[in-house]
């Protein structure tokens, strides 16, 4: 390889563009992750980060010198700043996962779990360490660019069309890289060990009470089995901290690797570790792949909301054109086409008289418009359904109005 | 050939926009920024013993302590843990009568407990480890500040280890050993840590 072919081959692994919604879907299941994490601490929280907490602030500092990224040391030590806290994170994960101010919120989740994680590192298992550092590069990526709320706040003001813009990639494949590096260094620190070689550990493991979570039948727990199971744990680390980066593989390293995880969760106690670094796999699939994947479920779930609307808008109109993108960006089930009025080959203006300056929906049962046509869409699109309850409320107000009139 | 073609594609991306889009300098400090912290990570994480690593660590220690960046994954590794072990204490009153208070134990809790007790677990393996000995009186102080532990004027705090070792059997199949205690920190409690 000569130093232009890996220059080239390096800019095209960090920089060539690619679509952002693998690493938008990472942010939603990361969120969901710290969510899910911070929920589960909620019960001992202030046992943990409260001002009488089991393990002191200036114990941890003695243990652990130096500046470091820990609201604890700045925050007055009372309960009241340690609940704030709490809220403040939970507020601000729900954020991130729905895309809100994703650039701010992805800063001030990753204070929030890093001030948590430095407070008390006697507490922490691997998958803590992988949300700090996922975090930490998840800062950099373009993670609201799809499926968020920003990304409809800039379609409704018309700063981004319908199409979602493909983004330079290298904060994802930072975060690829840690979880490669989860299961290669995994793989060095087991080898260096006599159990893990000799096919043992998996033996000790499973005999300490502490970490048994469901009953694993008891042919699994013959010895043999599990010396098989403790070297298949070896070469699947190994295979997913290295060979997962070759395309033709992937997928299958990916498959085993659910698995294996998912036998780790039902049979071990561990909460989260495994959901944690599954979390990062979707950022090994092909946005392509994810699409087919996608379109699929909304073709069978899709059908449940009602026949398919068209929407006919005036593409004359600024403020309908912005309008349409928007509902096509909310429309996750795909029930709704899109006509563009002025637009003479989709004839959209032939099918409907006074589609001009207004949105018209047409289904089976004729043509729609105004708050009529908004109520119909709302009604097909599972996103805004409160929406629809509002509209209908609305109606109501109005018609009990009119009667009142008459 | 498709990689090959893919190739091709990149360059021609690359006429049409140098650098991806981005300014010179941009491009240079994102490309400075992933070089250092592969190579960083890498270099804090991999389990290599050289002088040269070491000393590498050590330069980095200031940033990635204070970033955040920490990271180790030695899960179960080297040497997985041995044994079955917990931790309680004993609690001596003024009074002369005792008591004793047990951490949540994993094995003893149903499965949403396990899921929102988990962390007394790891702490309690990390109080266990006599490395973590400056946290004893801090978890001494903590049990004698127990609402229930408080009214009644605790005086002494004993924590007391409890262990089984997981033993390999001459069939090769390994089994639970016989359970062993003692006592590794005695704590006196003094007024201040009661208010």
């Amino acid at each position: 390889m000569t130093a232009k072919s890996f220059l080239a081959a390096w800019n095209e692994f960090f920089f060539a563009e690619q679509s952002p919604i693998p690493i938008a879907l990472f942010r939603v299941i990361y969120g969901v992750m710290v969510i899910a994490t911070l929920l589960l601490m909620r019960p001992d929280w202030t046992e943990w980060y409260g001002p009488h907490a089991w393990v002191s602030l200036p114990t941890m500092q003695g243990v652990e010198p130096g500046p470091r990224l820990n609201l604890f040391t700045v925050m007055p030590g009372t309960y009241f700043w340690a609940q704030a806290l709490f809220w403040v994170f939970l507020a601000s994960a729900a954020c991130l996962t729905i895309g809100f101010l994703t650039r701010v919120n992805s800063v001030v989740v990753y204070l929030c779990l890093a001030s948590i994680q430095q407070r008390n590192l006697f507490i922490l298992h691997g998958g803590d360490t992988f949300l700090r550092v996922a975090g930490f590069f998840l800062i950099f990526a373009p993670a609201g660019a799809a499926l968020s709320v920003d990304r409809l706040i800039r379609i409704w003001r018309g700063r981004e069309g319908a199409e979602i813009r493909p983004r330079r990639p290298w904060a994802q494949r930072m975060i690829q890289f840690e979880l490669t590096l989860v299961y290669f260094v995994g793989f060095c620190w087991k080898v260096a060990g006599a159990p893990w070689v000799e096919g043992s550990a998996l033996s000790y493991i499973y005999h300490l009470d502490e970490l048994q979570r469901f009953p694993v039948p008891s042919w699994l727990l013959n010895p043999t089995i599990l010396k098989l199971a403790t070297w298949f744990t070896l070469v699947l680390e190994f295979a997913l901290g290295i060979l997962i980066w070759i395309k033709e593989i992937r997928y299958y390293l990916l498959a085993i690797g659910l698995f294996f995880h998912l036998c780790l969760e039902y049979s071990l106690n561990v909460p989260m570790f495994q959901w944690d670094v599954l979390s990062a796999y979707v950022l090994f699939i092909d946005a392509g792949d994810l699409e087919r994947v996608w379109n699929r479920i909304r073709e069978r779930v899709g059908r449940y909301f009602g026949e398919r609307i068209t929407v006919i808008y005036d593409g004359g109109s600024e403020r309908l054109r912005r309008f349409a993108n928007f509902l096509g960006a909310i429309d996750i089930f795909g029930r709704l086409s899109f006509v563009d009025s002025r637009d003479s080959a989709s004839q959209g203006a032939a099918r409907v008289k006074g589609a001009r300056n207004e949105l018209v929906a047409e289904t089976s049962l004729g043509a729609r418009h105004g708050s009529d046509a908004l109520r119909t869409v709302a009604a097909a699109v599972p996103l805004l359904w409160p929406v629809y309850v509002g509209l209908g409320i609305q109606k109501l107000f109005k018609r009990a109005a009119s009667v009142e009139a008459s | 050939m498709a990689r090959k073609t893919k190739a091709a594609g990149v360059e021609k991306e690359l006429r049409q926009k140098p650098l991806f889009g981005l300014k010179r300098w941009q491009y240079v400090a994102i490309n400075g920024f992933l070089i250092f912290h592969i190579l960083a990570i890498c270099c804090w994480c991999m389990p290599f013993g050289s002088p040269f690593i070491a000393a590498c660590r050590d330069a980095l220690r200031p940033y990635f302590v204070w970033s955040g960046l920490f990271q180790s994954w030695d899960m179960f590794s080297p040497l997985p843990k041995s044994a079955n072990a917990y931790m309680e204490a004993l609690v001596l009153y003024k009074d002369g009568s005792t008591t004793i208070w047990s951490f949540p134990r994993m094995e003893q809790l149903t499965l949403t407990e396990k899921y929102s007790k988990e962390r007394y677990r790891k702490f309690m393996e990390s109080v266990l480890d006599e490395k973590n000995a400056t946290l004893w009186p801090d978890v001494a102080r903590h049990v004698a500040r127990l609402p229930e532990i408080r009214s009644g004027g605790p005086q002494k705090v004993l924590l007391v280890a409890r262990w089984s070792p997981v033993v390999r059997q001459e069939d090769g199949t390994f089994a639970r050993g016989p359970w062993d205690e003692h006592v590794f920190y005695s704590y006196d409690v003094k007024p201040e840590d009661l208010q």
